[in-house]
């Protein structure tokens, strides 16, 4: 008979304090999209909530996020033509993208803005609701396609607030796009509101899926802001969902590509799109897209966690 | 609406699972990549049964509505399921006793006198007057026993016909009471895939004679498996005898269903998918498998056999067998059945601590191997879970006890088991000697024993499995015991791999078939 420790060591594997197991990620696409439903958010969003979320972002998560990663941040300019709502589009590796997204947007921008999250992960207890929906005004969204999240996210846009989504719907297991759901897109055609597309570099390599924290020797970061893009009369959902694909891919490529190599690339077609849940590489490090069809699990996060170039001074004169 | 049936594949988030060992259980950590079957959720029950009872009554498949088919001065007989179904014994009123009150409320309406009521009991041990006051319940038990409700005597010549034999040269040989009445309603439940339809009378009501057609080795190899009756021997069998019996008294039978709770709302974690468990959950898991683990042997068995399901009925259909039958068996396969891709190198499955034949009794040695390699083995469809040449590993401590009033053939057939163990050798050898030895006769007739042929036919369950299988082990077994069946133990499901690296390599294919509450794997 094995003992009482033993066997409370054996219960507890795998559970967190609260005593919850994390879903086997085979059986997630059983689940019942249920949770979340009934936690309450619009008390974050009053002004008293919007005070304390602001000093909480600029007092603690931007200087703890800044002091444990190296962030650069490009495109920002951009940002000065967003007035009203608009619709931020990011890739999603990281618990770290959206401390940086929050921290590299502008007060006038972040003090309107509400963050999607996810209704199975950050909405599935009260005490982490509640603290995800003060810290970043987070609303749930539900990943399995829920009437009531839709139409609290164009609720939102109605009152004016600017929304971040994260259309892959989750963080990537290996730091690869994979392909964009429809909802951004989506909501951008029924409310007429542009998309701000965003790329993060990086951060898949400073903070996975598993850690808690992000790595010491503040790894280098990028966040790079793309143009608002804005639906065309004749575009279609689907086609505006794979432009602004194809927007954050371009960004992302820049760091190998350079900015206008990565346009060209864009222009001609040449990058990899996301397209599948397996994911895409819009280019590896020699400058080729990579699809993740028949490439290793390993060799997919080898190539993510690739050291960034080094961003020193760059010669500019050729011998 | 319930989740379906699903497979797992086992990651670095997958909590560890719960792996039922006879009267106890355990929680196990699984190799990464392997594979565990789920059945489907629970399936709601119906919230009106009697109304549903009454209805399927009324408008039955294939024959009359059972009013027109009584009249005064029938000679009615009720037949029905005896305490090897459900497992666990469900909570009272049992759905036979729903059914049966309904059955004869309409016999009474139709001034029939001659009923008689009669358990299917085959060569199973008689249910003594407490287990079929709780069956049939307290009014039609003072109404009937124990001249008119009694259990099936196999061995009672007298009352038994022989109808004759099927094509194939099958006797069939059946209660004669039920063979000689005007009609026989069956109430039946089914629990798996095997039971029901052809099985009800042909095999409930019939004598060793009729019997040994299907019950034998050969037949038992060629039913692929017995949980699918398409492609089961001994199932083509059951439906020849039936036809026979069809053409001599009308049968109409009321087949139940049932959903996937087997367990109280104290253990509620037995049924729940680990990583849902709450607090609550975890905090009753240790505390029963603590206080499980602490107590005495016989205050555990007792416990765990006083253990009443919740079972709620998900179907009742009522007509000709074969009609009812299948629309039985949607039913079955909507609670149980789950899609499953290829086959795995081992197989592993937890026991639980009943059978069919250990109800209010003990679980022998003998009982554990039909269980696993006959029950648990063949709970698939298409294709066995492991593959031809595979290893299945078993937790099950198979302590090396018996019960001398229920089980004392296989007390002998055990020492038989030093000699072979091979059931082809077994059946040639002793099978009609045990059958046909007076006093187990005599034990089955005015006991409560099993018939002195049942452990051989518990043996011929496991021959399938037997003949498939490269290894077996038997995780947490009793040495001899499990040496005396043949097969091979280990202290540790880390241990059972290393024993069957000989066999499947260092890196074989696993499945974790994940019961109960029961699932069928529809291995494609």
């Amino acid at each position: 008979m094995s003992s009482l420790r033993d066997e409370l060591r054996l219960l507890r594997h795998g559970r967190d304090w609260r005593g919850r197991a994390r879903v086997p990620r085979s059986v997630q696409r059983w689940e019942h999209p249920d949770h979340g439903d009934d936690f309450p958010t619009g008390w974050a969003r009053c002004a008293p909530a919007g005070m304390l979320r602001s000093a909480l972002q600029r007092g603690v998560l931007k200087p703890v996020t800044w002091s444990q990663t190296r962030p650069v941040v490009y495109g920002r300019e951009y940002l000065d033509s967003v007035r009203g709502p608009a619709i931020f589009v990011a890739n999603h590796s990281s618990h770290l993208d959206t401390p940086l997204i929050l921290g590299s947007l502008p007060p006038r921008i972040t003090e309107k803005l509400a963050v999607g999250a996810a209704a199975d992960y950050f909405f599935d207890s009260r005490v982490r609701a509640a603290v995800t929906t003060l810290l970043f005004n987070a609303f749930p969204v539900e990943r399995r396609g829920s009437r009531r999240s839709r139409s609290l996210a164009g609720e939102l846009v109605d009152e004016g607030w600017s929304l971040l989504l994260y259309p892959e719907g989750s963080r990537t297991v290996d730091g690869w796009l994979t392909a964009f759901k429809l909802g951004a897109a989506q909501l951008c055609a029924m409310k007429g509101v542009p998309a701000v597309p965003i790329a993060l570099r990086g951060t898949f390599a400073a903070m996975p899926r598993g850690r808690r924290w992000p790595r010491p020797g503040r790894p280098r970061v990028t966040v790079r802001f793309g143009r608002p893009l804005h639906i065309g009369p004749e575009e279609g959902v689907p086609e505006f969902r794979t432009r602004l694909a194809r927007a954050v891919a371009a960004l992302w490529a820049e760091d190998e590509l350079g900015w206008y190599g990565s346009l060209r690339a864009a222009a001609d077609g040449a990058l990899a799109l996301p397209t599948s849940p397996r994911g895409v590489l819009p280019t590896t490090a020699a400058g080729q897209p990579a699809d993740g069809r028949d490439i290793a699990p390993w060799r997919r996060i080898w190539e993510s966690t690739r050291p960034p170039a080094d961003d020193g001074p760059r010669r500019v004169w050729t011998d | 609406m319930g989740r379906p049936g699903f497979v797992l594949d086992v990651d670095e988030r997958t909590p560890p699972l719960l792996v039922h060992e006879g009267e106890g259980f355990r929680l196990e950590r699984l190799p990464l990549g392997s594979r565990v079957i789920y059945p489907p959720d629970s399936l709601p029950a119906i919230v009106d049964l009697d109304s549903a009872i009454h209805h399927a009554l009324l408008h039955p498949h294939g024959m009359d509505p059972l009013p027109q088919l009584l009249h005064r001065g029938m000679r009615l007989t009720v037949v029905f399921d005896d305490l090897s179904l459900p497992l666990p014994p469900m909570r009272t009123p049992d759905v036979r006793q729903r059914v049966i009150e309904q059955v004869l409320e309409l016999a009474a309406d139709a001034g029939v006198d001659d009923v008689e009521l009669i358990v299917a009991n085959s060569l199973h041990r008689r249910m003594t007057p407490a287990e079929l006051k709780r069956a049939v319940g307290e009014r039609v038990f003072r109404a009937f026993a124990p001249e008119h409700l009694r259990n099936h005597d196999a061995e009672d010549t007298g009352n038994l016909v022989h109808l004759g034999t099927t094509a194939h040269g099958e006797d069939v040989e059946i209660n004669r009471r039920a063979a000689e009445s005007d009609l026989v309603v069956y109430v039946n439940i089914t629990l798996t895939a095997m039971s029901g339809g052809s099985k009800s009378v042909a095999v409930g009501l019939a004598s060793y004679a009729s019997l040994r057609h299907h019950h034998n080795v050969h037949t038992l190899r060629h039913s692929r498996s017995f949980n699918d009756p398409p492609n089961s021997a001994m199932h083509h069998s059951y439906e020849r005898m039936a036809d026979l019996i069809g053409g001599h008294v009308p049968v109409f039978t009321i087949e139940t269903t049932l959903n996937n709770e087997p367990f109280p709302s104290s253990l509620r974690f037995l049924t729940r998918r680990e990583w849902e468990w709450n607090l609550t959950d975890q905090a009753a898991y240790l505390a029963v498998k603590r206080s499980n683990d602490l107590t005495t042997t016989k205050l555990r068995r007792r416990i765990w056999q006083s253990t009443q399901a919740p079972y709620g009925v998900t179907g009742v259909h009522a007509g000709a067998p074969t009609e009812v039958h299948p629309l039985t068996l949607a039913a079955v396969h909507r609670q149980q059945l789950t899609e499953v891709e290829g086959q795995a190198d081992v197989a592993i499955f937890g026991l639980p601590y009943i059978c069919p034949y250990n109800v209010n009794s003990i679980m022998n040695p003998i009982l554990v191997m039909s269980l696993g390699l006959g029950y648990f083995f063949n709970l698939y469809r298409g294709q066995p879970i492991v593959r031809q040449g595979g290893v299945a590993i078993y937790y099950h401590p198979m302590p090396h006890e018996f019960h001398p009033v229920h089980h004392p053939s296989y007390i002998d057939f055990y020492e038989l088991l030093a000699e072979t163990t091979d059931p082809v050798i077994l059946e040639t050898k002793y099978e009609k000697q045990f059958a046909t030895d007076p006093w187990y006769i005599h034990l089955y007739r005015t006991s409560y024993a099993y018939h002195g042929v049942h452990p051989f036919y518990m043996w011929y369950w496991g021959a399938h499995a037997m003949q498939h299988l490269a290894d077996v082990i038997f995780v947490g077994g009793n040495r001899s015991a499990t040496a005396r069946l043949g097969f091979r133990t280990a202290s540790s499901l880390a241990d059972a791999l290393e024993l069957a690296r000989d066999t499947v390599g260092a890196d074989p294919r696993i499945s974790y078939l994940h019961a109960p509450p029961l699932v069928l794997a529809d291995v494609r």
